[in-house]
């Protein structure tokens, strides 16, 4: 009994820190939902993009840039960085992961090249939480109010923009290019812009990220595309995405149950190494479960992806 | 008006199966005349309407749309102008989009595309308005996702799709070949109200002769990539479906049936 109560207490403590925590990844989430599921692109990019942003965002604090400025920044970078991906795949007619996989490894060196060494530690530099309204600076009540707005706010204008003409004319090339395309939507445009939008997000939350956690490193992205993927099954398990809005919020609602439940298994006592082994078995289950319930036999892939 | 000049395709150039598909082709349909395409498999039919849509680069000619030449025009810019109806029903629809979104999509075919509301309420009860045409209560089922029809109802929206905007031409690659009989006869009927109803410059091919003799204003045949037989005006009223599978060199099963 014991046992139980302080694996309770010891997780409670965490919440507020976790509910923060989550806030900030669910813009990653939201980066790999946006190619993966609007636009059957599945993009690695994040794993690049996240700590692109998180890099940009350290020089520039850093350097004493306005926070806000600084995540404008990461967020730009993120976009380019997006946009490339896209770029070398329809191009030079290269697979989407592979696309991704180049662009992730490159981003590395440019990480490295654009902070100047892997860590950089921007503690006590100006960050947008500090901006919260009435609340002391520096808890994470204050990060969840930020994080929290601007995600709402991304959300809400994610939510008009996908049911505008431009916004379901971007859904179309993901539904169905060849149709779109003889409905005289630019396949390149909408795939170029949305893949970069994705990126955009995935950089913007690494920018919050540094501006959170102090400190900003190339490291910091490893293991973010897996989390990520764990993060977006859980929240169409539990909202759905049979719409735009659910669609949409699927990765506002699976980052904070997907963290919550990372945070219990931590305090329950899991070795944290065996996290990654753990959070890729869980993904592998959710994918591989529509082949299972089906009987045995050939099961058509799951995924239909555009190559 | 369409006009195709000595177009040229060849696939698998300088290889042992070098295939040439399309064999200095050329021909022209007037403003408003309905060309229906018959030809054996291979003959070219299909290699012809991707050329013409702009999925297939041309090795060498020219294609000219109301005396535009759209030879080097990608596909999504062609569209302004020429709408097709796809042989598979999932090809001409987004499966995962509802239907008012579907008709959306083609609506802004050629129109540029803003930042305002797609599906205004104007919009959707112009949607219902023209489905009701149908008679298959797709009117009442704007929000129902695309993938959740028969294929009958996905071809017929996809109809109603294309003609929709009046393009500057039609094209309709065997698009009741995949439908049952009665539903073939549906969408047909639909097909041959809209384009007499709005005058649209029409390519069909189909390799129903059925279809070649009783529709549309010419018949042209292809053979090997070139056009072999064109018959119109009077001499098409009153042609048979004997006389024109007697023109092919090579009966298949489909021809000798008839329908």
């Amino acid at each position: 009994m014991d046992l139980i109560q302080s694996i309770f207490t010891s997780y409670v403590a965490l919440i507020p820190v976790t509910l923060a925590q989550s806030l900030i990844l669910a813009f990653v989430v939201l980066g790999i939902m946006i190619p993966f599921r609007t636009l059957q692109f599945p993009d690695l990019t994040s794993e690049g993009a996240f700590p692109l942003g998180g890099c940009i965002c350290g020089i520039m604090i850093a350097a004493g840039a306005n926070p806000a400025l600084a995540i404008a920044a990461a967020l730009c970078a993120g976009f380019l960085a997006g946009c490339c991906t896209a770029f070398i795949h329809l191009r030079f007619r290269i697979h989407t992961l592979l696309a991704g996989i180049l662009m992730m490894t490159m981003l590395y060196s440019i990480n490295l090249r654009i902070m100047g060494k892997s860590n950089l530690s921007v503690f006590g530099s100006p960050t947008v939480y500090e901006w919260a309204p009435f609340v002391t600076p520096g808890f994470p009540v204050s990060k969840i109010i930020i994080a929290g707005l601007i995600g709402a706010a991304v959300f809400i204008i994610l939510n008009l923009f996908f049911k505008t003409e431009k916004g379901t004319a971007l859904r179309a090339v993901g539904a169905n290019p060849a149709m779109a395309e003889a409905q005289g939507i630019s396949v390149w445009t909408a795939t170029i812009g949305g893949v970069g939008l994705a990126s955009a997000f995935s950089a913007t939350g690494g920018a919050l990220m540094v501006q959170s956690q102090g400190f900003a490193d190339v490291n910091m992205g490893l293991g973010i595309l897996i989390n990520g993927l764990a993060a977006l099954m859980i929240g169409e398990a539990i909202v759905g995405k049979k719409s735009v809005a659910r669609q949409l919020l699927a990765p506002f609602v699976g980052a904070i149950v997907y963290y919550q439940l990372v945070s219990l298994c931590l305090a329950a006592g899991m070795p944290p190494p065996d996290l990654k082994l753990a959070t890729g078995l869980f993904v592998l289950a959710m994918l591989a479960l529509p082949s299972l319930k089906r009987s045995r036999g050939g099961a058509p892939a799951r995924e239909t992806i555009r190559e | 008006m369409l006009e195709i000049r000595s177009a040229r395709k060849t696939f698998y150039k300088g290889q042992p199966d070098e295939k040439v598909a399309l064999d200095n082709l050329d021909l022209t349909l007037a403003t408003g005349e309905f060309g229906v395409v018959i030809g054996s498999n291979g003959a070219g039919k299909s290699t012809m309407l991707n050329a013409i849509s702009g999925a297939l680069p041309l090795d060498s000619g020219q294609i000219l749309i109301n005396g535009d030449d759209v030879t080097h025009i990608p596909v999504h810019k062609r569209a302004t102008r020429i709408a097709r109806v796809f042989q598979d029903p999932m090809l001409g629809t987004a499966a995962s989009m509802t239907v008012a979104e579907n008709m959306l999509l083609a609506e802004l075919r050629s129109k540029k595309r803003t930042l305002a509301r797609g599906l205004n309420a104007k919009r959707l009860a112009d949607y219902r308005e023209r489905l009701s045409m149908l008679g298959l209560g797709l009117e009442n089922r704007l929000d129902t996702r695309v993938e959740l029809l028969s294929g009958g109802q996905r071809q017929s929206l996809s109809l109603i799709m294309a003609v929709g905007g009046s393009p500057d031409l039609l094209l309709l690659d065997e698009h009741t070949a995949a439908l049952d009989p009665h539903t073939a006869d549906l969408v047909m009927g639909a097909t041959i109200r809209a384009v007499e109803a709005l005058k649209l410059t029409t390519l069909m091919v189909t390799h129903n002769m059925q279809h070649a003799v009783d529709y549309g204003d010419t018949v042209i045949m292809l053979d090997a990539g070139k056009v072999r037989l064109r018959i119109s005006g009077s001499e098409k009223t009153h042609i048979t479906v004997a006389d024109l599978v007697a023109h092919f060199a090579v009966k298949s099963d489909h021809m000798l049936l008839g329908a």
